[in-house]
């Protein structure tokens, strides 16, 4: 009788239980990275920040077209010395674990970053001198000195608000809390990050899963095959050469935007008294390297032409990217000339890179496109970690580098160029570049920034100190049934209006 | 009979004996058809310039991925290159890693492993406990690991994939001098005031062959496959020389629209290692009749 009563109330609620798993929806992501820790202050992975844009808002956003919008800040005003700056926060905004979001908050945060030990976001918060709370929804933000690429340091991780009550904890990238349509639930390392969502975040209805799993899938050909089976219902990026298999299936949409990112060949020019390759004392030579290759080959061959060929560190969707200084073409006789005024015929380079297939296979085309002009290139791929031990210590002739690159010019341009840039390992300095570069960071007019945007470039492919080679574009291949899917150029996966298609 | 006849009968025999291991061997259609393979194989490596029909290296960058043709029988590959020429090529890879990384395996493990064997005590405590230290690494990951560290070239993957076979040939020349110093024979020569090197040399080197022979072809097919993996890895052969493993690892992301990238290299592999194997057991078979 017990049993049979039981049973009754089984077979009552099976069809309740099967009519909720149908209401829960999850968007399975299929992911190239495992992410390191999941905090914004310390995160230093593309991925990370690809997995946080559904967890953490920030103080503002980008974009489609790099522009900055409004997010958790409604709005900011500039004082006019450009040395402090206002924003009015969204009211009525808490975090995922009940605590509201108030310009006290926005202080803690600003604080954790400048001062936590392990801090990633100390040199992009350097410029903010202190923090004023002036109303619960009112926080300036006061400036050393006029700093205008603050707006697109905060549209990333450097915006990006932690509770204070989970952020005053140790172990707070366990259990991460933000702003966000979508909560921390579980994560399990080199497996998969699983996110729910929060019911009461404040435009909680533009968002249409109910949660989001993250599946780390590290070979873009096995991610695109599990999406292709129905096992993933999205898979961040696909190589160029899969394309076709994508746009050819339709169960498949295909969806892309141009990178800001930028593959380049950065020459060591730097330190002269350990100088014994030729490219590092003559301008000319590195000239002539430029014009010994074809952008548009190695883009068509490597890459099916998917990605943008581009002789600059800017990628041309920027705003700020200089249109006068176009990729020169080949000129195979104009580089045999140059290297003839230096007095070289064979001209021996080294370029050192990572082993992956992409870069290998640059590489290759690279050597045997230089080869023509009379440039005796070897290879010597390395392992990943030993590769970037050359390249953090100078160590090479010639690397392939793979910047991911910023909404502002700024980051990019001030961290390759300038005398103690963070990532001018090939020791260039040129101070009438830093100049210029100084005097764009201060400048507020979009339009005065620019011309100093379009000098400096000048200035950098005279000298040549690295050579861009293209700019990778994203390429996400999504179920045809996920709608609203929208790729923005700084490659994240923006999940407001995302939903599944009646 | 006078002494020189039994010297030239026992000779004669010793000849015979060794004729009819050999001629055990070519009644063995297995190790006829692994000779072929092989020296086919060795034939195209040593030949490879005159064979080609392309350079191995010239990349054409208007037929990329192009598929068998009669222009390019084995199509091209994602460079435009020749996988033909490459294939031809890329044996000069393989063989060379198979054979030297064996030799370097036996020119270190042999003397060891005897020594070891011969001597006992400490010295083949000491010698012993390394070999079972590196034979505690499986042979792939010990060789990745060497070849990582050395740097990727094809000259330090052979030294990584020598010293990796290493161990196996010291243990079997340790066992078989341990069986063989027993003989009455090597008594004979200790009494009669021979020296050390000499009784191993001439009395036990000759007599611990055998085996160490079959070792060595199996363990060819192993080196093979070891420097196509490490290639594979990116750890052999430097862009943009061919190597098997190194066509494949490109290959890899073009299995579905240009399949031809991978099944030529593979299929190289997969037939010199067969070639190896057969040659291997035919060894075995026609060395050890009493198998």
């Amino acid at each position: 009788m017990r049993l049979r009563r039981s049973l009754f109330a089984a077979l009552a609620v099976a069809p309740l239980l099967a009519l909720s798993s149908a209401h829960a929806t999850t968007l399975r992501v299929g992911i190239q990275d495992d992410p390191d820790a999941l905090d914004p202050a310390t995160s230093g992975t593309y991925i990370g920040r690809f997995v946080f844009a559904a967890m953490c808002d920030k103080l503002v956003d980008i974009g489609q077209d790099l522009s900055i919008v409004p997010q958790l800040a409604e709005k900011w005003t500039f004082a006019d010395d450009q040395k402090s700056v206002v924003f009015t926060l969204r009211k009525g905004v808490s975090f995922q674990d009940g605590t509201p979001f108030d310009a006290a908050a926005v202080k803690f945060n600003i604080d954790r970053m400048q001062t936590m030990k392990d801090s990633r976001r100390k040199a992009e918060l350097a410029a903010v001198a202190s923090v004023d709370v002036l109303a619960p929804d009112q926080v300036r933000l006061n400036l050393k000195e006029p700093f205008a690429p603050l707006l697109s340091v905060l549209s990333d991780r450097a915006g990006m608000m932690v509770s204070p009550v989970a952020g005053a904890k140790e172990d707070f990238s366990a259990n991460p809390v933000c702003v966000g349509p979508y909560k921390f639930v579980e994560r399990k390392s080199r497996d998969l990050i699983r996110l729910q969502k929060d019911a009461s975040y404040w435009d909680a209805a533009r968002y249409g899963y109910d949660e989001v799993l993250y599946s780390y899938i590290p070979d873009s050909t096995v991610r695109l095959a599990r999406v292709r089976a129905g096992d993933l219902d999205i898979a961040e990026r696909i190589a160029p050469t899969d394309l076709k298999t994508v746009r050819d299936d339709k169960n498949l949409k295909l969806h892309s935007a141009p990178g800001l990112a930028v593959s380049h060949l950065m020459v060591k020019v730097g330190e002269p008294e350990k100088a014994n390759s030729p490219l590092q004392k003559d301008a000319r030579l590195r000239r002539a390297f430029e014009l010994s290759i074809d952008r548009n080959v190695i883009n068509r061959v490597a890459f099916n032409g998917e990605y943008t060929a581009d002789n600059q560190m800017i990628p041309p969707s920027d705003p700020f990217y200089p249109k006068s200084h176009p990729a020169p073409a080949r000129d195979v006789a104009a580089a045999k000339k140059l290297m003839a005024e230096v007095g070289a015929t064979t001209v021996p380079v080294e370029i050192t890179f990572e082993n992956a297939l992409t870069d290998a296979r640059v590489a290759q085309i690279v050597q045997s496109m230089a080869k023509e002009a009379g440039f005796d290139v070897k290879l010597l791929p390395l392992e990943t970690a030993t590769a970037i031990q050359r390249y953090l210590a100078g160590n090479f002739e010639m690397y392939i580098g793979n910047w991911s690159g910023r909404a502002d010019p700024d980051p990019t341009l001030y961290a390759f160029f300038a005398c103690n840039g963070g990532q001018n390992f090939n020791k260039y300095c040129n101070k009438d570049l830093e100049g210029v570069l100084n005097a764009a960071r201060a400048e507020g007019d979009i339009a005065k920034r620019k011309q100093l945007y379009d000098k400096a470039t000048g200035i950098y492919l005279a000298d040549l100190p690295t050579i861009p080679i293209y700019h990778p574009n994203w390429f996400f291949a999504a179920r045809a049934k996920v709608d609203g899917v929208v790729v923005y150029p700084d490659g994240l996966l923006r999940l407001k209006g995302v939903k599944p298609a009646s | 009979m006078s002494a020189p006849e039994v010297a030239a009968a026992s000779v004669g025999r010793g000849w015979l004996g060794r004729k009819t291991a050999a001629g055990r061997l070519i009644r063995e259609p297995a190790a006829i058809l692994g000779g072929f393979i092989i020296f086919g194989f060795v034939l195209a490596a040593l030949l490879a310039p005159a064979l080609a029909p392309y350079d191995p290296n010239a990349s054409d960058w208007m037929a990329i991925r192009q598929a068998p043709s009669a222009a390019h029988w084995f199509g091209t590959d994602d460079l435009g290159r020749d996988v033909l020429s490459r294939v031809i090529y890329g044996a000069r890879a393989s063989l060379a890693a198979g054979f030297l990384s064996v030799g370097i395996a036996l020119v270190i493990g042999l003397p060891f492993g005897m020594i070891a064997g011969y001597f006992g005590g400490v010295a083949d405590i000491v010698i012993s406990r390394l070999t079972d230290a590196l034979l505690a690494c499986p042979f792939l990951v010990l060789a990745i690991a060497l070849a990582a560290f050395l740097g990727p070239s094809l000259q330090n993957a052979m030294i990584a994939i020598g010293i990796s076979a290493m161990p196996v040939f010291v243990r079997l020349a340790r066992g078989q001098t341990l069986a063989v110093r027993q003989e009455d024979y090597v008594s004979a020569a200790w009494s009669v005031g021979l020296s050390h090197p000499k009784i191993l040399t001439a009395y036990i080197l000759p007599n611990i062959l055998p085996p160490i022979i079959v070792q060595a072809a199996l363990t060819t097919a192993i080196a093979v496959l070891a420097e196509a993996s490490l290639a594979f890895l990116g750890l052999g052969q430097l862009p943009p020389a061919p190597s098997w493993g190194s066509m494949l690892d490109s290959a890899r992301q073009f299995l579905v629209e240009a399949p031809w990238m991978a099944v030529w290299p593979g299929l190289a592999i997969v037939v010199v290692v067969i070639g190896f194997n057969m040659l291997g057991d035919a060894l075995n078979d026609a060395l050890n009749p009493q198998d």
